[in-house]
């Protein structure tokens, strides 16, 4: 196991104030923020950060470890001494039982993680159940329409024989309901970390999200798609068929349609309680004047419309 | 695939939990999350008989308000407002994105 210097990680001095670790730990909470930060490491840099700060920020752990660390260098083999209990109690700084558990192994070996972080939480008044796990399940457009069986791969952590935490990768077949939307969580009640001492597991939490799709856009409930037309099924009106995923779908174009306009098909969206609407952006598509035929069709309606597109944009 | 493999979830806006329930999927504290909808700070949150109906949105919500509420010490309402700053640049990147902008 690698020796951490925190003090490095968060940048400051071994001597460094409260005050000065507290400013230094918001800055960079402030800049690896995943809301706002665009380093594609900001969350794995964060969890230092958050790891640091729990030591730091809590001077019994902070003295333990100047006292531990005193002649290590970042990086350098670490082995806590043998008369090292470990087990802290975990004093309640605001960091959630999930998120110390996902400290680095050296916090681990240092403060304890299940043992040490749990049993202080416990004392908060936190139950002993197994957390709630979290992850994110890409569904296809069509899954929402008919429902589907999905499998999805959970790395998940796990405490061997000799009490080290190994990744395992745990398989699950998912039913996905009829009418999910983007952004919804689906529960599956007790498959999440498992409990202590016979208590139950904790829930895991799938948040559905859409693969982008060729035609259709989602927006919540709704689906949007661009309509092509003919300029005469724009002009004259038509019934055009638009292909759902759920099958095809006909639609009637009022008499005068023009590009830009928005038709909603109310209830034709995602099947949820209540189901969206359908949103079809028309968009009038010209025939190439490629034939000489075509070119005097337009010649002809040039002469026999007088028609001013721009009519309406002159002063 | 053996039916019996197949789980069978709920949709968490279509669920009835315990406020216990509803802290742990947010990852917060019970006293901190029932505090925070005493206070009004959930909008939509619909609550029978000690249990709770939270939203997706909702949850979101919690574990941003709790961590700036932690990194920060940013006073609840404060941390509320960052959330409905933050839900409203979601909307806008939605809307960006719908659009092909982004």
């Amino acid at each position: 196991m690698q020796f951490k210097d925190y003090y490095q990680t968060l940048g400051v001095a071994r001597d460094a104030a409260a005050e000065d670790i507290k400013k230094a730990f918001r800055k960079l909470a402030r800049q690896y923020h995943p809301d706002v930060s665009k380093d594609p490491d900001a969350e794995a840099r964060m969890k230092e950060v958050n790891e640091a700060y729990a030591v730091l920020s809590d001077p019994e752990k902070r003295a333990a470890y100047d006292q531990l660390g005193k002649g290590y260098q970042p990086g350098q083999e670490f082995r806590p001494p043998p008369d090292w209990a470990g087990g802290f109690e975990f004093t309640h700084r605001g960091f959630s039982p999930a998120e110390a558990a996902d400290f680095s192994d050296f916090f681990a070996e240092l403060f304890g993680r299940m043992g040490g972080a749990r049993e202080g939480f416990r004392a908060a008044g936190v139950r002993a159940q197994g957390e709630d796990q979290h992850a994110t399940i890409l569904l296809d457009l069509e899954d929402a329409f008919h429902g589907a069986t999905r499998q999805i791969s959970l790395r998940v952590p796990k405490l061997d024989d000799r009490d080290r935490v190994t990744l395992e990768t745990r398989t699950l077949n998912v039913q996905i309901p009829r009418g999910v939307r983007e952004g919804q969580m689906i529960r599956l009640a007790g498959q999440g970390a498992p409990g202590q001492s016979g208590a139950p597991a904790g829930d895991l939490l799938l948040e559905v999200q859409f693969k982008p799709h060729p035609r259709f856009r989602v927006d919540g409930r709704d689906l949007r798609h661009t309509l092509p037309l003919a300029p005469w099924e724009a002009a004259l009106g038509a019934v055009v068929s638009v292909d759902l995923p759920d099958g095809p779908l006909k639609v009637r174009i009022p008499e005068g349609a023009q590009s830009g306009w928005q038709l909603r098909v109310r209830g034709k969206g995602i099947p949820a309680h209540p189901p969206g609407d359908l949103l079809l952006d028309l968009q009038v598509v010209l025939p190439p004047a490629a034939t000489p035929e075509a070119r005097e069709f337009y010649a002809t309606m040039a002469r026999e419309l007088a028609f001013d597109p721009r009519a309406e944009t002159r002063g | 695939m053996r039916e019996q493999d197949i789980l069978t979830g709920s949709l968490l806006e279509d669920t009835w939990l315990t406020l216990e329930q509803v802290a742990a999927a947010c990852t917060v504290e019970p006293e901190w999350l029932a505090y925070h909808i005493e206070e009004g700070l959930f909008p939509h949150v619909e609550g029978l008989a000690g249990t709770w109906r939270f939203s997706s949105a909702n949850l979101t919500r919690a574990r941003r308000m709790w961590r700036l509420e932690r990194d920060f010490d940013a006073a609840p309402e404060l941390a509320a407002l960052m959330a409905d700053l933050m839900e409203e640049l979601d909307t806008l990147r939605r809307r960006l994105r719908r659009a092909g902008l982004a």
